[in-house]
């Protein structure tokens, strides 16, 4: 929980191969209409009479963002399913049984595995409503077609993820490495907050003129306005956030980010609408649809259901403690130096 | 430790009289007389965004004005204060004053906020950036601009870290119209101010929050740390409330600000 970032390559591949969130439904399909009002009216509420959806939330889950292709139009595991597939994805997820030279997940063969299974806290169970996926929407449970732009982008990242593996990692200066790298941006901070390797937590404050959500990665407290303010229209690394209520649901608007977020590929341009229902004591539904269309030929949307916890959220001090940052320079410029002299020997011989 | 509390209330009396005079913190009386509107479980309500006024992160005792970072200009000099310290003296023990010196001396290297470091606390009170107060009933959030860092201050039972960390580990409890915040587990890395005033990882900071006016906060820091102190001291001043409409804390994610005097001797050279 409470891990610094580590060393470096890889970690982008990590972030992508990471996992996913999870799913409840809530607007849509899973929770039967009545016993959502049941549980609806007992919930706990604040004077002003919202529901309380304060406290610490944690979103890990093991099951993915998008639906793997081999399980075709299955949207939901039985129960017996679910078992089976953690039981396998918790095994193939497991980065102490990965061998470096045959690759595995995403990791290439001959390339290298940067974190050993000791780094990892994303959570080991599928989301209770047994759903395949995280997204939701489209129906296949995987992201929509990408635009031409956003395939171009696709391949570029493929490329560069590979690069980082084996080889020499692009590390000309700080600007080559990503964002959670640099500690600037947490890897599911988000908005929108998605499932990944660790910290899949956050604390919510609530009063009537503001909410904020706290995430313990990067340590970010991002304060959502709920008195209708206009946008600045000022880009900000994590987007300016307005938000209101539509009946028991808190709804936040997000866009005027500075640059890419979290999700894959996405771009400045993302507008992004969550939507946080608690549907019980213990659950927090966390709906989300993402529209970039420099990315993605049409919106799409996730469910996390998150989870009440009693643990306390811990200071994570990314950029205080980020040695890997500049052992990831220095290495490469360490890598040139010596090709330089190997170079310059072959001359003189 | 109740002696001392005595002691220091008295010549902090003192020093508020003088302070009051200057501009700064008013006579106790005054500060009773306002009562805070409630929040909805009936605690004097601090939310807001608030900033100080002073130039207490330049250097928390009195200064003349004085260079700081030459290449800056007019913007790199230390503007002149009044310290924000009761009876304006911090009690070093011998060794830690020779620190102090030292940091002194290289503080235009060697303070943790050049390189976009958490400040800790107090200092995060009176960066010359706002912050925010979103208070609730079981805990409440403060949120500063500098570096987005952040402090639950738990109003409940909460266990304390496990390890010292940057901002500390808060209880609060609301005294009659204050909130007092007992602040533990801070590590030794942060610094007062850039004029290099410092502690160590036995610091334990006493806060107490008081509004004074619907806009105006008294703010009062008991600093403990007996491996650098002698004694218990303290420091005061009022925060403001920010009140341009729709006032709020932005981000300033420096460390991208700090990556070039940070990493740039290990960038590719040349660079292409």
């Amino acid at each position: 929980m409470n891990h610094r970032i580590l060393t470096s390559i890889g970690l982008v591949s990590v972030l992508a191969m990471l996992t996913p969130l999870p799913t409840a439904a809530q607007s849509n399909t899973n929770v039967p209409a009545a016993t959502n009002v049941a549980a609806a009216a007992a919930l706990p509420r604040t004077p002003d009479g919202k529901p309380d959806l304060q406290g610490v939330w944690d979103f890990k889950t093991i099951t993915p963002m998008e639906r793997p292709r081999e399980l075709g139009t299955k949207e939901f595991f039985t129960a017996e399913e679910a078992a089976a597939w953690e039981r396998d994805e918790n095994k193939r997820q497991n980065r102490d049984l990965i061998d470096p030279r045959a690759g595995g997940l995403n990791y290439v063969p001959g390339g290298v595995v940067p974190y050993n299974e000791f780094w990892y806290e994303r959570g080991d169970k599928a989301v209770g409503t047994r759903r395949t996926s995280l997204i939701i929407d489209p129906p296949d449970g995987r992201f929509p077609p990408l635009t031409a732009e956003g395939q171009k982008r696709s391949e570029a990242r493929t490329i560069y993820d590979r690069n980082n593996q084996i080889g020499r990692p692009l590390a000309n200066s700080w600007e080559d490495r990503p964002l959670q790298e640099r500690c600037i941006m947490g890897l599911n901070a988000g908005p929108p907050m998605t499932p990944g390797a660790y910290n899949n937590n956050f604390q919510l404050f609530q009063t009537p003129e503001q909410v904020v959500i706290h995430t313990e990665m990067v340590h970010d407290a991002r304060i959502v306005p709920m008195d209708g303010r206009p946008f600045l229209s000022i880009p900000q690394w994590k987007g300016e956030s307005r938000g209101h209520w539509e009946g028991d649901t808190l709804v936040i608007e997000t866009k005027n980010y500075k640059r890419e977020t979290s999700l894959r590929g996405s771009s400045a341009s993302t507008h992004l609408i969550e939507r946080f229902t608690r549907v019980d004591a213990d659950t927090l539904n966390y709906q989300f649809t993402v529209t970039d269309p420099t990315m993605w030929s049409k919106s799409w949307t996730a469910v996390v259901p998150m989870k009440r916890s009693d643990e306390p959220m811990y200071e994570y001090a990314c950029h205080e403690g980020n040695h890997a940052l500049s052992g990831v320079l220095a290495g490469a410029r360490a890598d040139e130096k010596k090709a330089a002299e190997e170079a310059a020997k072959k001359g003189t011989n | 430790m109740q002696h001392w509390l005595r002691c220091a209330k008295i010549a902090g009396a003192a020093a508020v009289v003088i302070s009051a005079l200057q501009g700064g913190v008013p006579p106790a009386s005054s500060q009773e007389a306002y009562r805070a509107p409630r929040t909805a479980d009936g605690k004097p309500n601090l939310s807001g965004v608030w900033q100080a006024l002073n130039t207490a992160n330049w250097d928390i005792q009195t200064h003349a004005a004085r260079p700081g970072l030459v290449a800056a200009g007019a913007p790199g000099a230390v503007p002149a204060g009044i310290g924000v310290v009761e009876g304006d003296e911090i009690p070093y023990l011998p060794q830690a004053l020779a620190k102090k010196k030292e940091n002194f001396e290289s503080r235009l290297t060697a303070d943790p906020e050049i390189k976009c470091y958490l400040p800790g606390v107090p200092r995060a009170t009176y960066q010359p950036y706002p912050f925010q107060i979103v208070q609730t009933p079981k805990a409440i959030m403060m949120a500063y601009e500098f570096a987005g860092a952040t402090r639950t201050i738990h109003l409940e039972k909460s266990p304390s870290n496990p390890v010292d960390s940057w901002m500390g580990h808060s209880i609060g409890r609301f005294e009659g119209e204050t909130l007092v915040v007992d602040v533990t587990g801070l590590q030794e890395d942060t610094w007062f101010d850039r004029a290099g005033n410092h502690h160590s990882d036995a610091l334990r900071v006493v806060e107490r929050y008081t509004a004074r006016s619907p806009d105006a906060l008294n703010y009062e820091a008991t600093i403990t740390d007996p491996k650098v102190f002698s004694r218990p001291w303290k420091i005061s001043m009022p925060l403001y409330r920010r009140l341009e409409k729709n006032a709020q804390v932005l981000e300033f994610k420096c460390v991208e600000f700090v990556e070039e005097l940070m990493y740039g001797h290990l960038r590719k050279q040349p660079a292409k």
